[in-house]
């Protein structure tokens, strides 16, 4: 979102610049165009060194041929009245040009036009020198009389008027600003979801619904994409299931025959043993990717963990658990009734992978401790055993490590971490926390926090005395 | 395992792999089942548990003429025998559309002999009781049909609750049930903080059962889980 902004400001400061830019072209273009007319102004021919050569040139009794040549050459004309207002001497005067002038006339044109020719004056101790140019040559500005006030305010005025122009262009930007990031916000934030993987549905009308159409498609993609994956994953594994069944069933059978030879059941137990492999790989993959895909609807509900976990533990013993690995149960008092709501089936899956994680990494053997109590506000589950643990490296690479799934380094080991990537994204879907702690030798511990729980007290019965 | 009793119940297994289903009938009559009848439809599943009134069905829910789901649906309109599904698919959903319409369990593929047999069992042993009302502990022997028990001549009697108690665990005699578990059956669904008043009627029946109570060889407490009887051997 910031990054829009930025990029809308960037824009404008450019903008500015090129504003900038063409103020001082026009300037530059003003000064070159109006050159020669200023040129001119201030030229030989220009009325006041006309003037000046002439009132040299001549006196109140004549003037010199050069200074008459030079006004006919220019086509202007030339008069010298004396004090009582007759021409003393012209040069080149137009015919409707009269040669007898009273004060008035003499107010009224000096400061303009005589019969439409622009006229400049000059005076000297025997009379006035008038010199005319052409018609629509000159134009004089006949009332350019304005109160000093005014004057001294037009600074102050045009600076208002460039202050006042500056507001309305900043508030036409940040205005227009907003509208922009208010309407591309939906999409710019639907873009951050799908690059996470998600699908989105984005609804934008106007001139932007647009991109929101092309977003929405690429959406559609995606998800028919997971979809399509998870449902391949899901289709082989169900295929998958069935013969399994048979290979585990005939080689356990093998295992238990009477009939057999030590050598044969060996090879049967192996068999029986690695078949169980591919059963767990096939069982977590297929959840794996439906979570991944988020296609597993969660089954929530309100429950006890300590009776799930009893649940559980009662389940593994009464199936059969070798008699070299013991399990104990250790529910805290205080978290005996606390209620979460989890998916329970999920819940078991995951303390079953973390469970049977510390029964094949311990084959010879080990206690395995599932506990429950609350610490810091939060329940907290442990699967822990005193096995043999993980190296420090090892278990900062199994933190660190991306996994297969999220990865695209095809180096990357298929066997090592499925059933943790689960338990991680099943502990991820109930907002927990996940924490690992291990040393080599000193075994392997899971700890499992939750937020939402819901911590009952016990209540007091005396239901034994019934 | 010793279940004799059980061994003489009827059990169908209907599934479409006729391999699956030599398995299973394998895996059951090596461990004693001595009537297990089989289908590969389910037309011929149906028609089976009409004539052969079996104890208990194994279905499996991808069947060439239909689904397992709605063969049970038709099955339940005459019957009430214990079913478990025998699945590939793994849903959760597929498991409450199983379990919803009354199911008594489901197992997934693949499964474990062992798996499947325990399932088996548990489920009939819940449905179906000992057809002897006797059961022989170590030092006495309880009359489940007079709620007696009879300790070297001496005759106790039970409790209602010592008689749930007692029923609940010989049910999964040898095997452990959760304290949850046998809160549930004395005082109904999910009950919190019941442990103490188990304790005192665990401690009543062991009176009335064991030849030292203080050191209980029939009434095993499981530490922090439950407890187990044990029958005598």
């Amino acid at each position: 979102m910031k990054v829009f902004s930025k990029y809308i400001s960037k824009h404008l400061l450019s903008f500015i610049g090129l504003i900038l830019a063409l103020i001082i072209l026009n300037i530059t273009t003003f000064a070159f165009t109006f050159h020669n007319a200023v040129s001119k102004n201030f030229g030989s021919t220009s009325p006041q060194n006309m003037l000046k050569q002439v009132a040299a040139a001549s006196s109140s009794n004549g003037i010199t041929k050069e200074a008459e040549k030079i006004l006919i050459t220019n086509s202007l004309w030339a008069m010298y009245l004396n004090i009582e207002g007759s021409c003393n001497w012209t040069v080149n005067l137009p015919e409707e040009i009269p040669t007898e002038y009273s004060i008035q006339d003499i107010a009224i044109f000096s400061k303009g036009y005589l019969k439409n020719y622009p006229v400049f004056v000059w005076s000297d101790e025997n009379g006035l020198l008038v010199i005319g140019y052409p018609k629509n040559s000159y134009m004089k500005i006949t009332s350019n009389y304005y109160p000093i006030d005014t004057v001294r305010k037009i600074p102050l005025f045009f600076l208002g008027i460039i202050v006042f122009d500056l507001a309305v262009l900043f508030f036409a930007y940040s205005n227009s600003k907003a509208q922009i990031s208010k309407n591309t916000e939906p999409i710019i934030s639907s873009i951050a979801t799908l690059s996470e993987g998600k699908s989105i549905n984005l609804s934008v009308s106007g001139e932007l619904s647009e991109i929101a159409d092309s977003i929405n498609k690429v959406s559609n993609i995606i998800s028919r994409q997971n979809t399509a994956r998870a449902n391949w994953i899901s289709g082989v594994s169900h295929d998958i299931r069935t013969p399994l069944s048979m290979i585990m069933g005939y080689a356990n059978r093998i295992v238990n025959d009477k009939d057999a030879s030590s050598q044969i059941k060996e090879q049967a137990a192996v068999i029986s043993r690695q078949s169980i492999k591919i059963k767990d790989l096939v069982q977590d993959l297929n959840l794996v990717s439906k979570l991944e895909y988020e296609m597993q609807p969660l089954q929530k509900e309100n429950i006890r963990l300590s009776k799930l976990l009893r649940s559980y533990a009662i389940d593994l013993i009464n199936s059969g658990l070798p008699d070299f690995y013991s399990l104990d149960v250790n529910i805290s008092p205080d978290s005996e009734n606390s209620v979460i709501e989890c998916d329970a089936k999920l819940i078991t899956r995951a303390v079953n992978n973390l469970v049977q994680n510390s029964i094949h990494s311990n084959p010879k053997g080990c206690t395995i401790i599932l506990s429950l109590q609350i610490t810091k506000n939060k329940l907290l589950l442990t699967v822990q055993d005193n096995g043999i643990g993980i190296s420090t490296e090892k278990l900062k690479e199994l933190k660190n490590k991306p996994h297969y799934m999220e990865s695209t380094d095809d180096r990357l080991d298929l066997r090592h971490g499925l059933g943790l990537l689960l338990v991680r994204q099943i502990i991820e879907a109930h907002h927990g926390i996940i924490k690992i702690e291990s040393n080599l030798h000193e075994g392997y511990k899971t700890n499992i926090y939750f937020k939402n729980a819901n911590f009952n007290k016990p209540k007091e019965h005396f239901l034994w005395l019934l | 395992m010793e279940q004799s009793f059980l061994h003489t119940k009827k059990i169908l297994l209907v599934d479409d792999e006729q391999e699956l289903r030599k398995l299973v009938i394998d895996i059951l009559s090596d461990d004693g089942f001595l009537n297990i009848i089989d289908a590969g439809t389910v037309q011929i599943g149906l028609s089976l548990v009409r004539q052969e009134k079996p104890d208990l069905a194994i279905l499996d829910v991808m069947l060439p003429d239909g689904d397992g789901f709605s063969l049970m649906k038709k099955l339940r309109t005459f019957t009430n025998i214990p079913i478990i599904f025998l699945t590939a698919k793994d849903e959760t959903a597929d498991k409450l559309a199983g379990l919803g319409l009354g199911a008594d369990d489901y197992i997934v593929k693949p499964f474990l002999p062992q798996e499947l047999l325990l399932r088996v069992y548990a489920v009939l042993r819940r449905c179906y009781k000992s057809d002897s009302p006797l059961l022989e502990l170590e030092g006495c022997t309880i009359d489940f049909s007079r709620a007696e028990v009879n300790k070297n001549g001496i005759i106790v009697s039970l409790t209602a609750k010592e008689y749930t108690l007692l029923e609940t665990l010989s049910h999964s005699e040898g095997r452990i049930v959760s304290i949850d578990a046998l809160c549930e059956a004395l005082w109904g669904d999910n009950p919190f903080g019941y442990e103490n008043s188990l304790n005192a009627h665990i401690r009543r029946i062991r009176e009335k059962i064991e030849t030292n109570p203080s050191k209980p060889v029939s009434l095993i407490t499981i530490k922090g889980l439950g407890y187990k009887l044990n029958a005598r051997k």
